[in-house]
């Protein structure tokens, strides 16, 4: 594990270099840090990246993200996925959508989709489908639950199947959670106790937050009633 | 500042010949100023506020719409000349904010805004007399003006000033005692007896709070009927005017805002 | 660009939380967050925090002459802002916001018209020398109640405050400095604690505002439960039971007794809060005088 900051050079050296964020190659064999954190690879040394922690919302494509409803917009609606610029969402891009039937969202709508186009010099576009199957595949609308902002390192956590908090927490109620890259989780448990005490774990357990390891979150799950 | 004039005399009266609870005469003019959409001109003693109201209309700035429900703007012009010391308060000044910003938020409840989404409504509050109970008069002058325009209103807000002097409370206070007592503004709604607005800016114990509250909220009744005699004067004026003659009792009925 | 309104599960959930008197952090429904109290090297820097909620306040006094019209009198200004960096709901473009307009005039009313500071003590030389104390407020972070925060911050920060003693002889104005003669504190006549309740109409009919039974009342509200709340009852008062400031205004109507209830309440948590100020401020200056010797 080796920790990197802005500027420092990175010994990545491969025939076929893949950077993912954070790093930027700038003559021709020389990798530069752009962000300060740990310095990662994959195992054959081809890809390389910077695991770093903030809580604005970059898009990039095919990242699930967690968004608000703020508005129409012609055939399909805004939406806020705390990004610098919202993203737009056709009503189209739905499991089953036609001209005729599409989906009942309205302004402050909560909807779980996937980013499908991301670029610099465009607005974000989401789609709740699979664009290949034209299946749900999980994504559409949160109906219900409540929606807890984390850093978007800990919602990268959640999405780690290593990760223990999402199966502590599922060994004492159950629950439904949708993570979202973009530092926001969507949970639904059946008593609104379970779902405070996952939001507060959620919030404990974020590095950005309370930082809690498994143990000590274990010890403040117990401590909670639900 | 100790005062040089007897609030309360030994006889039970106050500096103006009131007694305790007595309210100075109160004035209700409905529909004084054509070009609004409502207006309305309310007088307590020698405090005089005139307020009209606009919309609901589309919006000035595109930026102030609310998708579902109207925007309520209101602002506050106090006169120089309704002062005893002339002075000329700017817009910006933020007591006068405070105050735009009280009477918006007093409203936006009673009306009903979720019947006009992406308007606005506006009400333009002019303080021409000040003496004592500004707020007080503002409020029930912009109910007057609301039912006036046709704008829908769950209730009525009747508001009050209420002082203790030595223990012993009183209402409806002029600038005189203002000056001299910790003094509180109520609005009740009448249809439930309920305090929508309590507004003190000075010290107060607990106790003395308790009991002028209650006395409000008493007042704000009296007030109510006040006002509803005039509402219902103005409405049967307009359905006479309309030719309706031999229906008007139970027209003018119907067409209340608020019964009992 | 400003975040949107909570959404539709977030408003769902909260109502639904309220009704079962629970609250998302875990907090019973009139209990208010940690606060705590951090002072700095200077007299009178004071850093407030109630949860995640931030207030810096700084009193600084010189000497400066009267107002022709209350030559006895010191002058106190409070000088309050809230920056963007408060929290992104704010903008830092020309008029003020409801929010500051809001947060300036409960200082005033909390701070200047409760007469919390004898004005008279700090007349040096009358008509000719009087202190000027500035109250600085910064806000450094809001997620929720900043109005409260800023109050404390500020109460406190003027009873951690010490003017450097002075000395009059006939018309020559000795000041010493810390160094020589203990700083005396200012003289306060009362402390007020500005706590405020947030309103939740009761049951799914938020929006009916003459329904007959009692709404939700909450101390201390969060950032999330401010946005949602419909109406909030502000008081200020000391632990004497006076009320300084009561400020109400629309939102869920109240009936007389749930105003009293409220204030009861408030009451109880101003004799807790004056126990824990008091304590705090005289740990630290009891650390100071050491150092000092």
């Amino acid at each position: 594990m080796s920790v990197v900051l802005p500027g420092e050079l990175v010994p990545a050296q491969h025939v076929n270099l893949k950077l993912g964020p954070g790093l930027q190659q700038e003559a021709a064999s020389q990798v530069t840090a752009t962000r300060a954190g740990i310095l990662e690879h994959s195992a054959n040394n081809s890809r390389w990246w910077v695991e770093s922690n903030s809580r604005r919302y970059v898009p990039a494509p095919q990242e699930p993200v967690v968004g608000v409803i703020t508005g129409r917009l012609g055939e399909g609606w805004r939406v806020d996925i705390g990004s610098a610029h919202n993203a737009s969402l056709d009503a189209l891009a739905f499991e089953g959508a036609s001209r005729r039937n599409r989906p009942n969202l309205k302004v402050g709508s909560l909807i779980y989709a996937r980013v499908s186009l991301a670029h610099k010099d465009m607005e974000p576009e989401l789609e709740c489908f699979d664009a290949q199957t034209r299946k749900a595949e999980g994504f559409g609308e949160l109906k219900g639950g409540f929606l807890v902002r984390c850093s978007l390192r800990m919602s990268r956590n959640l999405l780690d199947p290593n990760h223990f908090l999402l199966p502590l927490l599922g060994s004492r109620f159950p629950l439904d959670a949708a993570v979202g890259v973009n530092g926001r989780v969507w949970i639904s448990a059946k008593e609104p106790k379970q779902t405070i005490a996952a939001a507060r774990c959620i919030e404990g357990a974020d590095p950005d937050g309370g930082g809690m390891d498994q143990l000590a979150l274990k010890m403040f799950l117990d401590s909670l009633d639900f | 500042m100790s005062s040089r004039i007897e609030i309360l005399n030994d006889g039970g009266f106050r500096s103006d010949g009131r007694r305790q609870y007595e309210l100075r005469e109160m004035t209700f003019d409905m529909a004084e100023q054509a070009g609004a959409d409502g207006s309305a001109s309310v007088a307590h003693g020698l405090t005089q506020v005139r307020v009209s109201v606009f919309g609901p209309r589309e919006a000035k700035m595109r930026s102030q719409t609310i998708h579902d429900r109207a925007n309520i703007n209101v602002e506050v012009g106090i006169a120089p000349f309704s002062t005893g010391d002339r002075r000329k308060r700017s817009k910006g000044d933020k007591r006068i904010l405070e105050f735009a910003s009280t009477i918006k938020s007093t409203f936006e409840p009673v009306i009903q805004t979720a019947l006009y989404p992406r308007s606005q409504i506006d009400i333009f509050v002019h303080v021409l007399q000040q003496d004592g109970g500004v707020l007080q008069a503002c409020i029930n002058a912009t109910t007057l003006a609301l039912a006036n325009a046709g704008v829908p209103l769950l209730d009525f807000v009747c508001a009050v000033t209420g002082g203790v002097h030595a223990a012993a409370p009183m209402l409806d206070l002029t600038t005189l005692e203002e000056n001299d007592l910790p003094h509180v503004t109520v609005a009740v709604m009448p249809r439930t007896g309920r305090v929508t607005l309590v507004s003190m800016e000075t010290r107060l114990h607990v106790d003395r709070f308790e009991e002028i509250l209650r006395l409000a909220g008493q007042a704000g009744g009296v007030i109510h009927k006040e006002m509803r005699a005039v509402v219902r004067e103005r409405t049967k004026g307009l359905v006479d005017a309309m030719g309706a003659g031999v229906r008007t009792s139970d027209f003018a009925e119907d067409a209340m805002v608020a019964d009992s | 660009m400003r975040p949107p309104s909570p959404s539709i599960p977030e408003k769902e959930f909260l109502f639904s939380t309220l009704e079962k008197s629970l609250r998302l952090d875990g907090r019973g429904l009139i209990e208010m967050r940690p606060l705590e109290l951090t002072f700095g090297e200077e007299l009178g820097h004071v850093d407030c925090t109630l949860g995640k909620t931030r207030v810096l306040a700084q009193v600084d006094a010189k000497m400066v002459r009267p107002l022709p019209e209350r030559p006895f009198e010191g002058i106190i200004s409070v000088h309050s802002e809230i920056s963007p960096m408060a929290s992104p709901e704010y903008e830092s473009t020309g008029r003020p916001s409801d929010e500051e307009v809001a947060l300036s005039r409960m200082l005033d009313k909390v701070i200047r018209r409760s007469d919390a500071v004898d004005r008279e003590a700090l007349c040096i030389l009358a008509g000719q020398r009087v202190w000027h104390l500035r109250l600085t407020i910064h806000c450094l972070s809001d997620a929720g109640n900043l109005l409260d925060c800023a109050c404390m911050a500020g109460m406190v920060a003027l009873r951690h405050f010490r003017r450097p003693d002075v000395e009059v002889i006939g018309d020559e104005v000795t000041v010493h400095p810390p160094s020589s003669r203990a700083p005396v504190p200012l003289s306060l006549h009362h402390t007020p604690f500005s706590l405020t309740f947030a309103l939740f109409a009761p049951s799914s009919s938020h929006t009916n505002i003459s329904s007959q039974t009692a709404p939700i009342t909450l101390l201390d509200p969060s950032l999330l439960e401010q946005r949602l709340a419909s109406g909030t009852l502000s008081l200020a008062l000391n632990a004497q039971r006076e009320l300084c400031v009561v400020h109400k205004a629309g939102g869920v109507p109240l009936t007389p007794e749930e105003v009293l209830s409220a204030v009861n309440i408030a009451v109880q948590k101003a004799k807790e809060l004056e126990k824990m100020v008091d304590a705090r401020v005289r740990e630290d200056w009891a650390m100071k005088k050491i150092e000092v010797r």
